[in-house]
């Protein structure tokens, strides 16, 4: 069966018709109002991303390493801190919010099974803007040279390079030994 | 021809229609309107929810031919709630239970684990979150923890991976909470809506997954009358909130969210309704000294173990049921009427609690004549075996007034009306009328405590006698810091002595109205003796109580010890004083008050360096008895400096407060697609409680 078309859609001519015009009113006024409900129901856009559409927040992994070399390691404490890089530090007209928006949004424990457990924050030194890590294992099998002892969550803006400060690394018999701490980018699962 | 444009003006008139209702009708479809919408199918059950945004989604099975699919909702794109704190959006499908009453929830289990040495709990709650949905949701669980509960650890679960909470200033946690749940982030969030009332938010949990959530407290025991009592509030309890608030914890029927009007809603499963949400809860006591008795008249236990050493009791896997209080009651060998005191010594410098015992030559003295004023709630959640208990109550300790000795009985609901218009003596024919009085008095209505309040503290002190208001209530109501403020008004010289009658009591409520009251507070269980209660409670205040007390700490260097203000101590009922210190070695405390008049000073020694007396929960629990010393002061003064000061030790002690919150993201798992829809597990109404007078449909 020939598909019927209208005279207009055939001649390209835009003739309406007087029944035709309610018929275009009635639907554009459907559009319209449907266009307005759209929008009055619509929340707004994320709040939180800057003016190119990237988030202007997100939440990544620090890990944190901590090399004993040929010593048992039962018990670090760290500081984790946040510098800006040199193109955003607070620069009004990058949208990006300054380096100190990094904040601590979860503790992990590492790979070796001895610090498996979420190490412990201070709240208290925290509520002062310092991150300072702490754990402790009194299992038999202790981690020896490179391993990652936490995975730092955090919320950032910007690009913030983070270091990180050993405090005090400890053998199971409580006595300080010598090692090495380095932060690095946790990997996503 | 016209036939045909005017079937072609028709199907664009129709359209159009469809397009505006397909845009207007989610916004002003009501939830419960689209809930009524919801429809079975195919072993699949679908629940919509407050926002219609998110497509529904096909079940992960194929429909059977002659099955009927029904689509809730279908919007070109799943915006974003335009309130971060707005519920996620959607309609869920979840396969359907074995039993047909089965409701599915996000809440599969609930783990409670207790460990308790000397007076003191460490505890640890598991809730497993699970997703029965074929969609992404966000799980909303409002749950109740003991009053005094430091609340110091939270740690999320993802798969293997144990992610530590985070303690944040609260709108700070919520703002990084929602950002998560908005990127698509696995996310948690832990808020105090009251000091026993918490909401646990776990965002972007997918079809089949689990996430764990532990939460681990200290609390110290309530000990009175020769008891310790260990108590694991398991559901928040359906609370009436006066016409025009806004702020309390209101009570809703599964499925209808923001029946209530509150800003903090529970939902409640329906007559006959039940969840798949279990409990399990065990309890491990190491009392130091044995163990000689111990009851359990809420659930039904199983005991292991030494009673001499450490003493086992678990929850029967018969009664798994998460709608009572557990309450644990033992008693250990010997008398304990000395004073003991736990310390810890950290970084931040010494910390005690010391248990205050009352004098023994207290029993020895007899009191003076009592005003009684018995303040009845009459309301609808009392409708039943709880008002009869409460009855009953009254009714025992109206016949064990003396001669000398006035009363009177108020009883409220929406409003509060009262025996007589002034007390009467204790007559035997007074008496009678008021057991009559008594009879004729049912459960309905609203809890306008309010009322009861002002009848029971607005009328003239009889110099005389000694006023003691006894209020017997559920506590369900979520106004509490109203109360709280209109008894600091009004108390006086009187004393309030609050029985929580019911399975579930707010307690909350009934400790902070004898805490001002300068009284105490007894519960009456439901499968309790009313009668056995109120002869403790009369024996307590047939003795007169050591009041004005101060302490000397001597060499202790004490500073910031609370309560500031020392309670009264009455027989068999010690008081928990914790501070901070400096000292070493021992100290003698001298503990000075007045007995019927007289001076009197207590001794005790302090051996602050004993390796056997330290805990190292006493750190938070000295910080969150600041919290509530505060919190109660904040009810009645508005300094501003009140909430800094218990936002900044409850930051510094990592502790659960009203102005702090936990937040956990797990920021290697995002998800796709929007937030999900928000999912609230239900709850069922507490052991004794009608449903029917206490939810909003």
């Amino acid at each position: 069966m020939a598909e019927e078309r209208w005279p207009a859609d055939i001649k390209g001519e835009h003739k309406v018709r007087p029944y035709g015009k309610a018929v275009f009113a009635v639907l554009a006024a459907c559009l319209l109002a449907a266009g307005m409900a759209r929008a009055a129901t619509s929340p707004p856009g994320p709040l939180s991303k800057n003016g190119e559409g990237e988030e202007a927040v997100r939440f990544e992994a620090v890990d944190v390493f901590i090399d004993s070399k040929d010593r048992p390691l039962a018990a670090w404490q760290i500081e984790l801190t946040a510098k800006p890089d040199r193109t955003d530090t607070g620069r009004a007209d990058t949208g990006v919010r300054p380096y100190n928006d990094v904040k601590i949004v979860g503790v992990e424990g590492g790979e070796h099974a001895a610090f498996k457990e979420p190490p412990y924050y201070d709240p208290a030194a925290l509520n002062r803007n310092r991150v300072i890590l702490a754990a402790f294992s009194t299992g038999q099998t202790l981690p020896t040279g490179r391993t990652r002892v936490a995975r730092v969550h955090v919320q950032a803006s910007g690009t913030p390079q983070y270091e990180v400060k050993l405090i005090v690394a400890a053998s199971a018999d409580g006595k300080e030994i010598q090692a090495t701490v380095a932060a690095g980018q946790g990997d996503e699962q | 021809m016209k036939l045909k444009r005017r079937i072609m003006i028709g199907l664009v008139v129709l359209v159009g229609v469809a397009v505006l209702a397909g845009f207007l009708l989610p916004s002003l479809c009501s939830y419960r309107e689209c809930a009524r919408r919801t429809q079975f199918f195919g072993g699949y059950v679908s629940y919509a929810s407050r926002n219609q945004w998110e497509p529904a989604i096909s079940p992960p099975n194929a429909i059977a031919p002659g099955e009927e699919l029904w689509i809730i909702e279908r919007p070109s794109a799943p915006p974003e709630p335009a309130d971060p704190n707005a519920p996620g959006s959607g309609a869920l499908m979840a396969k359907l239970p074995d039993q047909d009453n089965e409701v599915p929830v996000p809440l599969k289990h609930t783990a409670v684990q207790a460990f308790i040495s000397g007076y003191i709990a460490t505890v640890d709650v598991t809730q497993q979150f699970h997703n029965p949905y074929s969609s992404k949701i966000e799980a909303v669980y409002i749950f109740p923890l003991p009053t005094n509960a430091a609340v110091n650890e939270f740690i999320m679960t993802v798969g293997e991976r144990r992610i530590r909470g985070i303690i944040r200033e609260r709108q700070e946690a919520e703002r990084i909470y929602y950002e998560a749940r908005r990127q698509g982030y696995v996310a948690s969030l832990l808020t105090q809506e009251r000091p026993n009332v918490f909401t646990q938010r776990v965002a972007n949990i997918e079809p089949g997954k689990q996430i764990d959530v532990n939460i681990k407290y200290f609390s110290t025991l309530e000990y009175a009358d020769g008891w310790y009592e260990f108590v694991f509030p398991m559901v928040v309890g359906p609370r009436f909130n006066p016409p025009g608030s806004t702020g309390g914890i209101g009570a809703a029927a599964r499925g209808s969210a923001g029946a209530s009007g509150q800003s903090t809603e529970v939902q409640y499963l329906k007559p006959g309704e039940r969840s798949g949400h279990n409990i399990s809860l065990s309890v491990q006591i190491a009392a130091g000294v044995p163990i000689e008795d111990m009851e359990c008249t809420t659930h039904a236990i199983t005991k292991s173990g030494d009673p001499r050493e450490v003493l086992a009791v678990s929850l029967s896997p018969l009664d798994t049921i998460p709608n009572k209080d557990f309450v644990l009651r033992y008693k250990v060998a010997g008398k304990t009427t000395k004073s003991s005191m736990l310390t810890c010594r950290d970084a931040r410098g010494g910390f005690f609690t010391m248990m205050l015992y009352p004098p023994a030559e207290l029993a020895s003295l007899r009191r003076s004549p009592m005003e009684m004023i018995f303040v009845l709630d009459c309301s609808g959640s009392m409708s039943g075996v709880p008002i009869e208990k409460a009855k009953s109550a009254i009714e025992h300790a109206l016949k064990k007034l003396e001669p000398g000795d006035s009363f009177q009985i108020i009883r409220f609901s929406n409003n509060a009306s009262q025996l007589g218009r002034a007390p009467l003596t204790a007559t035997a024919a007074n008496v009678r009328k008021g057991l009559a009085y008594l009879k004729s008095l049912e459960g309905e209505g609203g809890t306008m405590m309010i009322e009861g309040i002002k009848a029971a503290l607005d009328f003239p002190h009889d110099p005389q006698r000694l006023r003691v208001v006894s209020f017997m209530t559920d506590g369900f109501i979520g106004n509490e810091d109203e109360i709280f403020a209109a008894v600091q008004q009004r108390i006086g010289a009187s004393r309030i002595f609050s029985f929580g009658v019911g399975s579930s009591v707010n307690r909350y409520l009934v400790e902070g109205l004898a805490r001002m009251g300068r009284g105490a507070v007894a519960y009456v269980g439901l499968d309790e003796s009313g009668g056995k209660q109120v002869d403790l409670f009369y024996d307590r205040i047939s003795h007169p109580a050591m009041t004005d007390i101060t302490i000397d700490w001597g060499t202790m260097d004490v500073a910031d010890a609370y309560p500031r203000r020392i309670p009264d101590l009455f027989v068999g009922r010690p008081v928990i004083v914790t501070g901070r210190f400096n000292g070493s070695g021992n100290a003698m405390v001298k503990v000075r008050g007045k007995v019927a008049g007289r001076d009197e000073v207590l001794a005790i020694p302090a051996v602050l360096d004993d390796v056997s007396a330290e805990h190292k929960g006493i750190a938070a629990v000295w910080a969150r008895t600041k919290i509530a010393d505060l919190a109660y002061q904040a009810t009645h003064d508005d300094n501003p400096e009140l909430p800094v000061q218990i936002k900044q030790v409850a930051l510094d002690y990592g502790l659960m407060s009203d102005y702090t919150a936990f937040v956990a993201v797990d920021s290697l798992t995002r998800t796709a697609g929007g937030s999900g829809t928000t999912v609230h597990v239900p709850v069922p109404v507490p052991e004794g409680v009608k449903y029917e007078t206490t939810v909003a449909e």
